[in-house]
Order: structure tokens, then C-alpha cells, then sequence
């Protein structure tokens, strides 16, 4: 997994969990330590490696204004040393043993992800207790690091025309609540941000109270808990980030966002203010999604795509949220079509389904889709510790995956009406255009 | 956000690998069968999830395309979902959605492979879409009009992000008219130029039984899949397969540049090689485990110079691309305009160093380790053993020599690190393809080779 979440994510049509597969099936077991982290372990021996996921409730959406892109920040600098691994020794140790890592941030969530051979699990718990207890802060390494997410920046927003108008919509769908800004932040914020700034983040929300582990491979459970009470339990606990209180208020009127700019194609872009995670109309959102965007029979596919031929893609992305997020649309025009053009095709699509009604057998299909995806997010360990701790993390316990299944066959066909009428109203949106710019001069 | 680019490329370099030496993971037994049209069946049973992942290759990817006409098998390939004898294009989309499968086509330089997922609840409407799209596609001329320009659009919107079209500028400048040269997707012209007799032509001479590997990797039972498939396969007609030339491709000598004017770049995307190796070279192992070291994880020199220690960019990388003809070797990486020249003189003066300094013991054995620690990933599921065993297939090989990876990777020396340096990494005979913002990087990168070349962005072709 190579993209870059809260950005790209447009790209791609994230299929969430569908479930007919009984609990049973998987070997799950838990334990929460003193210091509070709670652990999921799933054993599998089908490979003799190990995926060993951290997640943190930190994110975006826990910055302020003048500090956007901290948390991402925080994330890279996690990997540059601690006290007993020092500088480039977190990589080094790890790769020498035959393990990778990465990491990624989103508005909610910051998520450290370790791949690595059975023989590596000790070691994997030495580095990780290292820099969760002990992170040190060089300055010559905060400025280098400060080059490397400026670089970041540059190739998933300014090299990416999806990314920079994405930015534009955020910016202003929410007034209020800190999703307005850029996860990666802005580009001013990256170039400023203190040491401060940093270690106040680090206390903030690197609390072992505040985070879960998430173990999925060639493991046994009793191994992994005497780890982790030899090499987390240890480190305090201390409190939690301050919870974020604002909400986003009502929309009282449609926006527009445009952007011109160099580009070849334009893009269109609707966000439509919908609820997080944890709300009653999540999974009815999520049928709708897929009956509407996935697959080259969905219908805004179909539509525009393949008959109207007005696009050259057209995409519908939500996701689990903390907070009330936005439905993103977004299709890309083809050459000489304009934005407005599509917008209106999307809009008859919205309204064919707030009205009319929606057959059993494309109901079925959509349920069908979101089944089979959730097989393929589970065929890997790495897959399986990603989906347990997204659930654990933002539906409030990991066996809301095997619900799932159930949630979604109680999605009537009125659900789908009664959703599409509620959230997809003009008033409650925001629509970007980038329209393409020649260049002045040279 | 993410924190690394690295991995995807290292991908490719272990895809063709395996393990099996060394305890844990055993692959488990394929099943061979050559029907009597000529089409072998690849058949390995893995339980562990529900699912059914098929992957068909079809001998002779973009290199069979006729000159002008770059695009026709990637196209045809595309066109296969788009109409058959007995099902429209919209009846083969809500027929494939409705039972959740997945269905994609990728054309490369040397092949065309079909990759189909479904639930094992599901194998009898699976194969029988399958089956009709790969045996009875009609090319309905309105579908085939339609692709051609959304494709035509599809590299249009690509020119809009440098990452995406990079490889395509770079392949067409170190390879020039050699087939390895010429975009697998096509170019605006190319496309624009073809037919549906392009296509016909196509599917009539790659899309034979013979031409064909079918492998099958999930949850089923293997006999009782032989004769599922020789049912709907076995009476695919035998036809000729005529041949095509595919030369051996000459590396670059000297110096060359070419700068790609993208007015809006911040930054400068780059990629620095020449030729590399091909599939079958016996030295592939070895230049894995060195250039895990130079370019192929994150401790890398080249990620460790150009990302950790200076901060100049996100990730830099390099990799070998392994062909049936030598494939390109490239470095690529990315940075601000002002620091276009700082980036590429810290480039190659790593480079310099891996000929002039080599390898230590220590790092031998630390990308040994991560070779082999890494590898069981890239083995682990249902589409991924498909993929392996049709790929390996197209090559002559077998398990075999993924049994013996781990005893390869351990056989290696520091004489062979040498050896492997000093043979495959060009010091002298350099490609440079840049895509930034001429007015800003124009100057300071004509000191690079003696010979400068410049295109810009918007301009047809690669």
C-alpha cells in the first residue's frame, strides 16, 4: 500500500468490510496491558512472517491552525531515532533483520505498520517500546526531515491535480472543524512548525493509553503478552488529547471552489457533508456508495463513462471518520467536456435514486461487491491487522467486523432513498472545478 | 500520508522468487496439464480463504504491436469484457459485479495477462465469464471506437502528473525504435491511428491455445478443476501463432539528456540508467541482493544519500526490469527545482562509490536477510501464487527455482558483489530523462552529457 491516505484516497475505491464469515474462522484474542494499550492478536501460520500494526489516536484533526501537518510530521520523525536506536538505527536494525515498516497519517488516525519474519518478534517489540518511550528530538534531524515532507507535499498536491483540488474542497466544506485542512499540511505550516511544536505533540498523543496493537502472523498469543508486558507496560501512561469538541455547523447554501492551472483535463469535485463512522446511516452509505460507484456496472459508471461518454473516470469515496466527513465525487472530463456538464449528469443520477426505486437484484449486487471485498482485505496478515484495528479504532471494537455482514443485509432499498435524500442536497455541499490553464509568458 | 514510496518497486524485482528451503514456507504443489489444443493448465490448491484467482497469459505483449500502431494489445486486451457472442459489454459488467468478481487486464512489454477473482461459491458463473471472454470476444465496433478515445484522454490526463509518464519517456529514449522503446498503452497518435482490423488482427494471431498459460491458484479441489477448465477450453481451435521479431536491444553509449518542459513543475522527476538484464540472466539473485543495497529498500545508499541524510526528497530507488530481452536498469527519484543539480551530482557520486567501494560483509548479509524475510509476502495469496506460476511458465521454468532462492541468496560472495557491480551498474554509458521546469533546471543540467534533447509535456508522444 504505496498511496498516500487522505490525499489519493479519491483514487481509490475503498471497499469496506462485508461479512457472512463467522468470527470463529479467525483466532483472535485480546489483552490490554496496565499502561492501558489494549493488544489484538490473530494468529495465522500460513506464512512464517508478521504484521505488527500501532495505531494512534492522533491525527489532523487534533492540529491547530499555524501547526497543520504535524501529526504527519510527528510520523516521519518516529523513524529518527530514540535513546537506545539512535538515528537511522530504527531502519537499519529492522531491515537487517529482514523486516520493513511504514507509516501513515490521517485526520484521525496515525498508524505504524511493521512487516517482518517470526524470528524478528523480539526485536520488533525492543524498537517499537524505544521510540514510543524514549524519542529524542536532534535539530539537524528535524530539519532534514522538514525537506523531506516539503518533497512530499510537492509530488502528492502540486504534482497532482486530484491532490490540489481536493486541498481547495476541504478548505472549504468545513468552516469549523479542523478536517478543513490539508493532512500533510500547508506547505507554510511545513516550513515553520518549532521544536516545540513537536515535543508538545509527542505528549500529547503518544500515550500507550492511547493507542492499540494490532498483531496478525505467525504468532502465539501468550509469546506476544510477554513481550509486550516486558517492553510496553513498562512506559506510563499519561492523558489523552484533549477531545475535539467542534463540530462542523450546518451548510446553509451550496459553495464553489474553482481552481485554474496548468493542467491538461479538467476536474470535477463534490463533497457532501455525511456522518462518522459510529452513525446509524454509515452502512446504508456504504451500499449506496457501491451501488453507485463500484464496478463498470454501477451507475454513475455506466452513465457517464460508458453511455454518456462525458468522463474518463468517475469515483465516490467515504470512509470510517471520527467526525462527520464528506462523500467525496469526483470524475475527471474528458478533452473539451465541461465540468458543468458532468455535474449535471451526476446530479440526474442523485435524483433518479432519491426517486425512483432501486431494484432487489442491484441492491443484491452491491452487497455481493462489498462480500468479496471483504475476503480480499482478509487474505493477507497485513490486510487482517489493518481491517481489526480499523474497526477496534473507529467503530469502537474490532468484532464489528463480523457484524458488518449483518449491518449491511439490513440495508433496505428505502434506506438507500431515505440516505440519498438526506445527505445529497445541493445546500449541504461543496463542488470544485479545476479548469485548465495555458501558461503566461515563457 | 505516508512515509515511504520504496516498496512497490522492490516488488517487481522479487515477484519471479520463492521460497521453500529454509523451514516455514512450503508452496504448495502445482499441477501441470498440456490439453490437447496446446493450452497448459497451472492448477495449486490453497484453502485458506474462500476465493478462486485465476491469471491467464497470452505470449506476445506490446512488442507485437505493429509500429505506429503502439496500444493494439493493451487495447485488445481491454476490449475482451466489451461483447462477446453471447453477452453484451453492460451484461458482462452487471454479471461480474453481481457475484463480487474482479477482472483486469494488463498488457506489458512481452505479455498480456488476464487476472479474474471470485468466490469459490461463485467458480461456475466465473469461469464460464472467463471462458466467454477470452474465447468468443466480438470487438463490437462502437466499444472499440469508445476505448480508443477515453485512451486517447487516459494519456492526455497522464501528462498531468510526471510519475505516471516518466517511465514512458524514458523507455522511448534509451530503447528509440527497438519494440522495448514504444509505450505499451500507445500514445496519442499511435491510438488514434488504430482500427478494429488492428484488433481482430490481434486476437486472431496472440489468442490461441497454444499461445496460452492458464493458471489457478484458491480454494478448490485440482482434479475437479481440470475438468472444469478442459470443459470450456479443451475445444479452443488450434490456429497459428505467427512470429515477430524482438532483436536484442544495444545499450546506450556515452552520455545523453532529455528534458521534459513541464511549465507548472516544483519539482524535477528523474531517472538515470541504460540497459539492464533480462529474465533468464543467471546473475539475477545476485543483483538483486546488491542493488537491495544501492537503490532497493529504505536503508539504501541511494534513499539513505538522497532522503535521510540531506533531505533533498521523499524516496529515491532504483531497479532492474526483467524482460525477455534486457529490460531498462533506472534510478528515480524527484526534488525542488532549485535543487535539481545538487540532487543528480549526490546521484551519481553514489553510484561512483558502489563501483569504487563495493559492498562489506555486513551489508552481504543484512540484504540477504531482507531478501529473504521479505519474501513470504510476495507468495501469500491466491492472486499472487497465479500470477507466479503463469509468469514462471511464460520463462520455461517452474517451482523449482523458487525451491531454490533462499540457497541462492545464500551462495553469494563478496566476489560476486563485485562482479555484479562492476558487469550491470553503468558508470560511464548514462540515459538521463528529466520531466521539471525548463526555464528554472535548463542550465544547470546541460553539464550532465554532451548531447541535451528537449520535448515538452503537451506534445503527442513520448
Amino acid at each position: 500500500m504505496r498511496q498516500a491516505t487522505g490525499l489519493l484516497l479519491l483514487l481509490t475505491l475503498l471497499i469496506s468490510a462485508g461479512v457472512s464469515a463467522q468470527a470463529q474462522q479467525f483466532n483472535i484474542r485480546t489483552h490490554t496491558l496496565k499502561n492501558g494499550m489494549k493488544i489484538i492478536v490473530e494468529e495465522d501460520r500460513s506464512i512464517p512472517n508478521v504484521a505488527l500494526y500501532i495505531f494512534y489516536r492522533i491525527g489532523s484533526r487534533n492540529e491547530r491552525p499555524g501547526t497543520t501537518g504535524l501529526s504527519h510530521f510527528f510520523e516521519h520523525m518516529m523513524f529518527n531515532g530514540a535513546k537506545k536506536y539512535g538515528p537511522k538505527q530504527f531502519d537499519r536494525v529492522m531491515e537487517d533483520a529482514g523486516g520493513s515498516n511504514n507509516a501513515y497519517t490521517s485526520e484521525d488516525v496515525t498508524v505504524y505498520q511493521d512487516w517482518f519474519p517470526k524470528s524478528a518478534l523480539e526485536l520488533i517489540f525492543d524498537l517499537e517500546s524505544d521510540r514510543i518511550a524514549n524519542l529524542s528530538f536532534d535539530p539537524q534531524v528535524v530539519e532534514s526531515e522538514r525537506g523531506v515532507v516539503a518533497s512530499e507535499r510537492r509530488t502528492s498536491i502540486d504534482a497532482n491535480n486530484f491532490g490540489v483540488l481536493y486541498e481547495q474542497l476541504g478548505a472549504a466544506a468545513f468552516t469549523a472543524h479542523p478536517y478543513q485542512w490539508p493532512v500533510v499540511g500547508w506547505m507554510v505550516d511545513i516550513e515553520n512548525w518549532k521544536m516545540e511544536d513537536l515535543k508538545r505533540h509527542f505528549e500529547m498523543g503518544y500515550s500507550p493509553s492511547n493507542a492499540t496493537m494490532v498483531v496478525s502472523g505467525d504468532v502465539r498469543m501468550e509469546e506476544v503478552v510477554l513481550l509486550a508486558e516486558k517492553y510496553i507496560e513498562p512506559i506510563a501512561s499519561h492523558a489523552a488529547p484533549p477531545p475535539v469538541t467542534t463540530r462542523e455547523p450546518e451548510q446553509l447554501g451550496e459553495r464553489r471552489v474553482t481552481v485554474s492551472k496548468f493542467a491538461q483535463l479538467p476536474i470535477l469535485m463534490m463533497g457532501y457533508h455525511v456522518p462518522e463512522a459510529k452513525h446509524a446511516d454509515f452502512y446504508a452509505l456504504k451500499v449506496l456508495q457501491t451501488l453507485l460507484f463500484t464496478g463498470q456496472s454501477s451507475r454513475m459508471y455506466q452513465r457517464i463513462v460508458d453511455r454518456d461518454q462525458l468522463a474518463i473516470s468517475v469515483s465516490g469515496s467515504f470512509d470510517a471518520s471520527f467526525d462527520p466527513t464528506l462523500f467525496i465525487v469526483s470524475a475527471q472530463p474528458k478533452d473539451g467536456i465541461e465540468p458543468g456538464a458532468v455535474e449535471r449528469v451526476i446530479d440526474e443520477e442523485l435524483e433518479r435514486l432519491k426517486n425512483g426505486p432501486v431494484a432487489e437484484e442491484e441492491l443484491e449486487k452491491a452487497k455481493n461487491i462489498l462480500l468479496a471485498g471483504f475476503y480480499r482485505q482478509m487474505k493477507t496478515i497485513s490486510g487482517k491487522a489493518n481491517t481489526l484495528g480499523t474497526y477496534e479504532v473507529f467503530f469502537g471494537d474490532y468484532q464489528k467486523l463480523f457484524t458488518a455482514a449483518e449491518e449491511y443485509r439490513k440495508v433496505k432499498r428505502e434506506d438507500l432513498q431515505r440516505v440519498a435524500r438526506e445527505y445529497f442536497r445541493s445546500r449541504n455541499r461543496t463542488v470544485a472545478t479545476l479548469t485548465p490553464e495555458k501558461p503566461s509568458g515563457k | 500520508m505516508l512515509r515511504r514510496t520504496l516498496q512497490s518497486l522492490t516488488v517487481i524485482l522479487l515477484m519471479a522468487v520463492s521460497v521453500a528451503a529454509q523451514g516455514g514456507l512450503q508452496l504448495p504443489p502445482a499441477k501441470r496439464v498440456k490439453l490437447a489444443n496446446g493450452l497448459t493448465l497451472i492448477l495449486v490448491e490453497q484453502r485458506e480463504i474462500p476465493l478462486i484467482s485465476v491469471n491467464l497469459l497470452v505470449r506476445g505483449g506490446s512488442v507485437a504491436d505493429p509500429a505506429g500502431r503502439e496500444g493494439v494489445a493493451d487495447l485488445t486486451a481491454e476490449l475482451l469484457r466489451k461483447g462477446t457472442g453471447r453477452r453484451t459489454a453492460e451484461q458482462l459488467a452487471a454479471e461480474l459485479d453481481f457475484i463480487g468478481a474482479s477482472f483486469s487486464a494488463l498488457t506489458t512489454n512481452d505479455y498480456t495477462t488476464i487476472a479474474v477473482e471470485f468466490l469459490r461459491k461463485d467458480q461456475t458463473k466465473g469461469l464460464d465469464l472467463l471462458a466467454d471472454t477470452v474465447l468468443n470476444p466480438t470487438f463490437p465496433a462502437p466499444e472499440v471506437e469508445k476505448l480508443i478515445r477515453q485512451s486517447i484522454d487516459q494519456i492526455k490526463a497522464g501528462r498531468d502528473r510526471a510519475p505516471s509518464v516518466i517511465g514512458n519517456y524514458f523507455n522511448g529514449y534509451l530503447y528509440g525504435s527497438h519494440p522495448y522503446g514504444r509505450p505499451v498503452g500507445g500514445d496519442e497518435r499511435s491510438l488514434a491511428a488504430i482500427t478494429r482490423d488492428d484488433l481482430l488482427t490481434c486476437y486472431r494471431d496472440r489468442y490461441s491455445p497454444a499461445n496460452t498459460i492458464l493458471a489457478l491458484a484458491g480454494d478448490f479441489v485440482a482434479s475437479e478443476m481440470e475438468q472444469e477448465l478442459t470443459a470450456r477450453f479443451g475445444a479452443w481451435a488450434v490456429k497459428p501463432t505467427p512470429a515477430f521479431s524482438l532483436p536484442e536491444p544495444l545499450p546506450v553509449k556515452g552520455k545523453r539528456l532529455l528534458l521534459v518542459d513541464k511549465p507548472d513543475s516544483t519539482q524535477t522527476f528523474y531517472q538515470i540508467g541504460n540497459l539492464g538484464i533480462a529474465r533468464s540472466n543467471s546473475d539475477r539473485v545476485y543483483i538483486n541482493v546488491v542493488n537491495t543495497l544501492f537503490g532497493g529498500r529504505f536503508t539504501s545508499r541511494l534513499n539513505d544519500a538522497l532522503r535521510v541524510t540531506s533531505g533533498l526528497t521523499y524516496g529515491a530507488n532504483s531497479f532492474f526490469s526483467e524482460r525477455r530481452q534486457p529490460g531498462p536498469f533506472v534510478i528515480s527519484t524527484y526534488t525542488r527545482n532549485e535543487t535539481t543539480g545538487k540532487a543528480i551530482d549526490l546521484t551519481l557520486e553514489v553510484l561512483k562509490q558502489l563501483h569504487e567501494k563495493g559492498v562489506s560483509e555486513t551489508e552481504l548479509t543484512s540484504a540477504k536477510n531482507y531478501l529473504k524475510g521479505q519474501f513470504p509476502p510476495r507468495v501469500e495469496t491466491t492472486d499472487q501464487l497465479a500470477a507466479q506460476m503463469a509468469q514462471l511458465a511464460y520463462y520455461g521454468l517452474d517451482e523449482r527455482e523458487l525451491n531454490d532462492y533462499y540457497r541462492r541468496i545464500d551462495s553469494m560472495t563478496l566476489d560476486d558483489a563485485r562482479r555484479v557491480i562492476r558487469q550491470y551498474y553503468p558508470l560511464d554509458n548514462l540515459v538521463f530523462v528529466l520531466i521539471g521546469k525548463r526555464a528554472e533546471i535548463g542550465e544547470a543540467v546541460k553539464k550532465y552529457a554532451p548531447v541535451v534533447d528537449h520535448k515538452v509535456i503537451t506534445q503527442a508522444g513520448f
